[in-house]
């Protein structure tokens, strides 16, 4: 009884903090937008409904490319969820989502197989070299005490630029117009599960699968167990003989391990040659997910879900109206800001505990009395 | 090649450009410093600094002034220091989320807020002239000294304020109450606490410094170094801030130290690009890489200074 209110209660918190957050965005749509009613359809239901000539439809491509864009925040959203589990603010997802992408793409280019094999192959490769990148924050920080936000800050740009020199010097295709590779091998490309257009590969499938496997990982399984109590209280993990430190380092190499794979699947999935020519941000988004599902992986969908609608309402906004789509970026840090603050709608807390409380005294009362008859 | 870049350094100009360039990272270093000493971690530099930049040049624009644009970004730092404050200190969202907010307000809520206010995309190229960039100023007795006037002249105003408030931050952290205050509650705030000092009030103070010192990095950002705001303009100089702090102990002039070797690295990383042959993407990584080996350099002296420290305490008193 106590507890479902409780959970009640974290519902209509986070309700509100989304619509606080949908509130911000809509004062400054009407700020800067000459249509703002239209500007705000588009935000809210442009994303599955397509109006044309006065008749409201289901837009199942637009469905699609929701689901599609979710793939690689699935991953980044349970690459941070694992990492801020134990309490470690690596935020290198980004760099790593793209040095596993580019990665992907090369194995897919001048690995030569000719079976299904070879798309697994890559991402398996994106998914090392993802791991890898990651031990470096993990093991300073271990070893060391180096601040994992710094240098995994630091990481991002030098994967980037790392990323760009061989693209430019070691791997273009010079036939182009613009910087790209060559294109992969079709053998590497991910394919479609649905007709049409959209990006929805079987990559999609393969981040449900993966949603299940790090909540098993975290719930069912004693590292996930240890993760968890890290990130809660180290020096007391630390007391009853938990690993800390190596498990502070798996944490962080799960984290790139999948941040590596969803580079791999979207640059596979999405595109025939990598050109990303900056960093995708898929990282940052995968930290907002990550807060949304208050860090437990089988949320994560459902929070990639609302934050990919939120994008392509964007997008269609900057489209057909004069709202500039990083409106995104705002409505994103009020959610953060909001949603991850302990204290907002505390007062209301309070009043349900009192209420939970006085509940309590009433039985117990009751119960006493009962017993002196 | 190596001839080639030794003549390019070995010159006044290097040295000058270094000073330069030193000085928007040593702004968010101190803010860095600040808001550490009072317990707090200003991960938001970033943001704060493309946000203040973007303001600095509207507000210079709409005034045609340079000072007013320079106050009202080292304002808008202020504010958004304080939001900080009031989410991470009122509502107890996590101070780094806080931080992270910020900077995507910093990333995407800047080409947003551009457009809201001039229909512009990107970059603010076309309200800048010369008239409201900060001023340069040559110092009167030092300009005419012949190797050294050549670099410590000449440059922003600005350049001589933050390297004076490396300075003022180290009176306000040692000889003011505050400074006390400030670092009482950094160390331990609930002994500050228990002698009536409110923690909370103090961090509010040390993040709206901190934010009013990141405003006047993103002001010399948009208003001198790069002569108006474009979207990937601070390009993870407070990030860098951040590392600064750290390597440099968390101490003003240490802070200070590090900022110009982060400086001399980017300087280095310009001359080079220059250069024939040499691929202009890996000698971006230069900044970013002696960042993360100068924390790398510092945690192991520490670890090293400890370890002695705990080896010369006689046994049994440890």
């Amino acid at each position: 009884m106590k507890d479902k209110r409780m959970f009640g209660f974290e519902l209509v918190r986070g309700a509100a903090a989304i619509l606080l957050a949908l509130g911000v965005g809509t004062i400054f749509i009407f700020l800067s937008s000459d249509e703002p009613l239209t500007a705000l359809r588009y935000l809210l239901i442009g994303p599955l409904v397509s109006i044309k000539g006065g008749i409201a439809s289901f837009n199942t491509q637009g469905f699609y490319n929701i689901l599609a864009a979710m793939i690689p925040t699935i991953f980044t959203g349970l690459a941070v969820c694992v990492m801020f589990s134990s309490n470690q603010f690596n935020l290198a997802g980004e760099g790593v989502v793209m040095a596993g992408g580019f990665v992907a793409a090369l194995a897919g280019i001048y690995i030569h197989m000719n079976t299904g094999w070879h798309a697994v192959l890559c991402v398996l490769i994106a998914a090392v070299i993802g791991g890898l990148i990651m031990l470096i924050p993990a093991l300073l920080k271990v070893k060391l005490g180096a601040s994992e936000m710094v240098t995994s800050l630091m990481l991002n740009y030098v994967c980037m630029y790392v990323v760009l020199h061989f693209l430019n010097y070691n791997f273009a295709d010079r036939s182009k117009g613009s910087t790209q590779t060559f294109p992969f091998e079709a053998s590497a490309q991910i394919g479609t599960m649905v007709p049409g257009g959209s990006k929805l590969t079987w990559g999609f499938l393969v981040a449900l699968a993966f949603v299940a496997l790090v909540a098993l990982l975290m719930y069912r399984t004693r590292w996930g167990y240890a993760i968890r109590m890290i990130g809660i209280n180290q020096a007391f993990s630390k007391y009853s003989g938990m690993k800390v430190g190596g498990t502070i380092v798996l944490s962080q190499v799960i984290g790139g391990v999948l941040s590596g794979i969803g580079g791999g699947i979207e640059v596979l999935g999405r595109y025939s040659t990598f050109l990303w020519k900056e960093l995708p941000g898929y990282g940052w988004t995968g930290v907002t997910i990550a807060i949304l599902a208050k860090n437990n992986p089988l949320l994560v969908p459902l929070a990639a879900f609302f934050i990919a609608y939120l994008n392509k309402g964007c997008q269609l906004m900057a489209t057909y109206c004069d709202v500039p789509s990083e409106m995104i970026d705002i409505i994103q840090a009020a959610i953060f800001l909001f949603f991850a603050a302990e204290q907002f709608l505390s007062g209301y807390r309070q009043k349900i505990v009192v209420k939970n409380a006085r509940a309590d005294l009433a039985k117990a009362a009751q119960i006493s009395e009962g017993g002196a008859e | 090649m190596w001839s080639q870049l030794l003549d390019t350094i070995w010159k006044t100009e290097f040295l000058f450009s270094v000073i330069r360039i030193t000085a928007p990272i040593l702004f968010a270093a101190l803010g860095a410093v600040i808001a550490e000493k009072a317990g707090v971690t200003n991960i938001g530099l970033e943001g704060i600094m493309m946000i203040s930049a973007l303001f600095g040049v509207l507000f210079s624009y709409w005034t045609q002034s340079w000072l007013v644009g320079v106050l009202g970004a080292m304002l808008i730092g202020v504010l958004l220091g304080l939001m900080m404050g009031f989410f991470a200190l009122k509502l107890k969202t996590d101070i780094i989320l806080s931080g992270i907010a910020v900077n995507m307000l910093g990333s995407g809520g800047t080409i947003f807020l551009l457009y809201m206010f001039t229909g512009m995309r990107g970059n603010t190229g076309a309200l800048v002239s010369p008239n409201i960039l900060i001023p340069t100023v040559n110092i009167p007795l030092i300009k005419d000294i012949p190797i050294l006037g050549d670099i410590l002249s000449g440059h922003a105003v600005l350049t001589y304020v933050a390297f004076l408030l490396v300075w003022l931050i180290w009176l306000l952290l040692y000889r003011t109450p505050l400074g006390l205050n400030i670092r009482a509650v950094g160390e331990n705030p609930n002994a500050a606490s228990s002698v009536g000092v409110s923690v909370r009030r103090i961090q509010y103070i040390a993040l709206a410094l901190s934010g009013a010192l990141a405003g006047f990095g993103g002001a010399f950002m948009s208003m001198y170094y790069s002569q108006g705001w474009n979207s990937g303009m601070v390009a993870g100089r407070g990030f860098i801030a951040l590392a600064a702090q750290a390597m440099g102990r968390g101490e003003p002039v240490g802070a200070m130290f590090s900022s110009l070797l982060f400086g001399l690295a980017q300087a280095l990383r310009t001359k080079v690009s220059g250069l024939q042959g040499v691929s202009s993407y890996l000698v971006s990584l230069i900044p970013y890489v002696v960042t993360i080996l100068g924390l790398v350099i510092y945690a192991a002296s520490t670890i090293k200074r400890v370890k002695k420290i705990k080896a010369a305490r006689p046994e049994g008193k440890a």
